[in-house]
């Protein structure tokens, strides 16, 4: 263990704050009783809380927006598992190909995207409905659930399956028995950031929505043009403590770090 | 008929033949290690017997039935692979009972089966430990009694012992050997390690460039090896290029680096071969005496025997001296190499210096 420097720790600190900043901004302000931005508040109240019941759109909106995460992870996750299969245990041509592709999402421009999705769904009449922003997320949350289950299947012992295949396991018992219990710290992981990643997507979701499929971060983004009162401030408040929930929960099942970072093996 | 029988095996990748019509037998209960470097092909030949690599032409035949058209999930085997291949999430119980599950075995049969394996390879205590907690030695019991549970008609082991530490590696084989014994199972193992092979096996199939070597017992294979490679291979051996200029029913005559040489009894024909002479099996004599002399270059202490190095006009001579209590000669001492004739091997000429 070597102690960390003087230096190495006021960089450490300054980093933290500097990624928490925002967010304590955001926390400080939900807590006004004014009726604009304010910060630091200059008192405590609940008002901006309240205000969120009285907005059943906002209620509505988060909703539609947990709904659609839970499905696009999911709709995510079963196209992600295959693929990581086969990028990962087999070597064939366009191997490398098919592996861009699944990636590509992250390199074009999130606008770019919006634009010819808006463009595609209008051509089968999907525009603004469920299926289509789904269909729109899936595409985008991939890349991050490939990654991880790719980590997890690039570490596996091939060998295991193999053995299972040797004592008469087919296929599908190979799979579901030895293969996806070994890879499921990188599945569980993948689907969570796939699931925070499209809750809070807005840059192509904007394009693609229309009033009866608005989802929270396009609710708010409307409100914030319109007024500039504290209500996005508890709206976000809320969905930080919800996404801060669910890492804790995750934690608790699985760790972080071993989903993260994909290492500590703990026994 | 044989057991399991090899014949015309031959696997090609490409350009590259990995194992070049291979055929050879192992009868039922027999031990039988495929032995030769890496790259020589025997994990390959291991791999088609287990069904997870295609042979490109020949036939594996297992107790009379042929096994090209029978998936690897089909075949039955036991194997136990080089990592063990455990599966990390299920307990020892549960990987051993793995096999038993996709066979459908009845609850309480299975329960019982599985004791009797856990037994057998002195695993019963551990049964709810996950392979993480166990060390290499302890993972290795529990892929064999995984492999063993299902009875295989044969099990094959791939390289079993080579994750193990040295002092482990040789009470697994022994161990290794009673478990293989007590289950009667007639095995086929691959290894590397040719004191692993000599010390296991009831036949020893030597490998080398995809093709087969030689296939006896273990005390054969290093007494009568039938080339340069096996002799080499197996054990330690002096090897020198020579010329047999006339041989008899008694004997026969070797020139060897302008040295005339009596040895045992040669099957070649007079011309060039090569003579092979283990270090266990020369004497030194007194400098002027013997059939060579001799400087010592080098002296080694292996604890039961001394290793020197001797430089003679054939070349370099490794001797094994039984270390006797007393002291053993010194570096740069002269000495005489003496050997009797029956202890000489000649070999078709090879690519010994």
């Amino acid at each position: 263990m070597n102690r960390n420097g003087a230096f190495s720790k006021a960089f450490n600190i300054l980093f933290c704050a500097f990624m928490l900043a925002p967010i304590v901004v955001v926390l400080g302000v939900s807590f006004t009783p004014e009726g604009f931005l304010e910060f630091p508040p200059s008192g405590i109240s609940l008002r901006w809380y309240e205000a969120i019941l009285d907005n059943p759109d906002f209620i509505q909106a988060a909703w539609i927006s947990l709904q659609l995460a839970f499905a696009a992870a999911t709709v995510a996750t079963l196209l992600a598992i295959p693929a990581a299969l086969a990028i990962g245990q087999s070597r064939f041509r366009g191997r490398d190909a098919l592996q861009a592709i699944f990636l590509s999402p992250l390199m074009v421009p999130t606008v770019v995207l919006g634009i010819a999705f808006l463009r595609f769904l209008s051509l089968f009449g999907l525009n603004g409905t469920f299926a289509g922003l789904t269909a729109c997320h899936a595409i985008i949350i991939t890349p991050f659930i490939l990654r991880l289950v790719l980590a997890a299947v690039t570490g596996l012992d091939m060998s295991a399956a193999r053995a299972a295949e040797s004592l008469g396991a087919g296929r599908w018992t190979v799979f579901r028995r030895i293969t996806l219990p070994a890879i499921l710290p990188g599945v569980v992981g993948g689907w969570v950031l796939a699931f925070i990643t499209s809750f809070d997507e807005l840059t192509v979701t904007v394009f693609i929505v229309n009033p009866s499929t608005t989802t929270l971060p396009v609710r708010m983004f409307s409100h914030i043009t319109q007024t500039t009162d504290p209500l996005v401030a508890s709206v976000s408040s809320v969905t930080v403590i919800f996404s801060l929930a669910l890492m804790i929960l995750v934690d608790r099942l699985y760790g972080l770090d071993r989903l993260l970072i994909g290492e500590g093996k703990k026994a | 008929m044989a057991f399991l029988t090899l014949d015309g095996l031959t696997k090609r990748y490409g350009e590259v033949t990995a194992v070049d019509s291979l055929s050879c037998s192992v009868e039922k209960g027999e031990f039988v290690s495929l032995l030769g470097p890496s790259g020589c092909g025997k994990t390959t030949t291991l791999q088609m017997i287990a069904g997870f690599e295609q042979p490109s032409a020949g036939h594996i035949r297992l107790g009379g039935r042929d096994l090209a058209a029978i998936p690897a999930r089909e075949r039955g085997l036991g194997i136990v692979f080089q990592s063990y291949a455990l599966f990390l999430h299920m307990t020892v119980r549960e990987n051993v009972a793995f096999g038993l599950e996709m066979r459908k075995v009845a609850k309480k049969e299975l329960k019982a089966r599985v004791e009797r394996a856990l037994e057998l390879v002195h695993l019963g205590a551990l049964a709810d430990r996950y392979p993480r907690a166990m060390s290499g030695g302890q993972r290795q019991r529990v892929a064999l009694a995984r492999a063993l549970v299902i009875e295989p008609e044969l099990l094959l082991l791939d390289e079993p012992l080579s994750n193990l530490d040295a002092k482990l590696r040789e009470e697994m084989q022994l161990e290794l050997r009673r478990i293989q014994r007590e289950a009667g199972v007639t095995t086929l193992m691959v290894t590397h390690d040719q004191s692993e092979a000599l010390a296991m096996s009831d036949r020893v199939v030597v490998m080398d460039g995809g093709q087969l070597q030689q296939v006896d017992s273990p005390f054969n294979v290093y007494e009568t090896p039938r080339c340069s490679f096996v002799s080499t291979f197996l054990g330690k051996s002096n090897n020198f290029a020579a010329m047999l200029e006339s041989r008899d029913a008694t004997g026969s005559v070797l020139a060897c680096n302008g040295v005339t040489l009596r040895g045992p009894v040669a099957h070649l024909r007079p011309g060039p071969a090569e003579i092979a002479i283990r270090p266990e099996r020369i004497r030194l004599a007194a400098p002027g005496e013997g059939l060579l002399r001799g400087t010592v270059q080098e002296r080694v202490f292996l604890g039961a025997q001394w290793m020197l190095a001797i430089d003679t006009p054939l070349g370099g001579f490794l001797v094994a001296r039984p270390n006797s209590g007393a002291q053993e000669v010194e570096i740069g001492a002269e000495v005489g190499l003496d050997w009797s004739p029956a202890d000489m091997r000649i070999l078709p000429a090879g690519e010994a210096a």
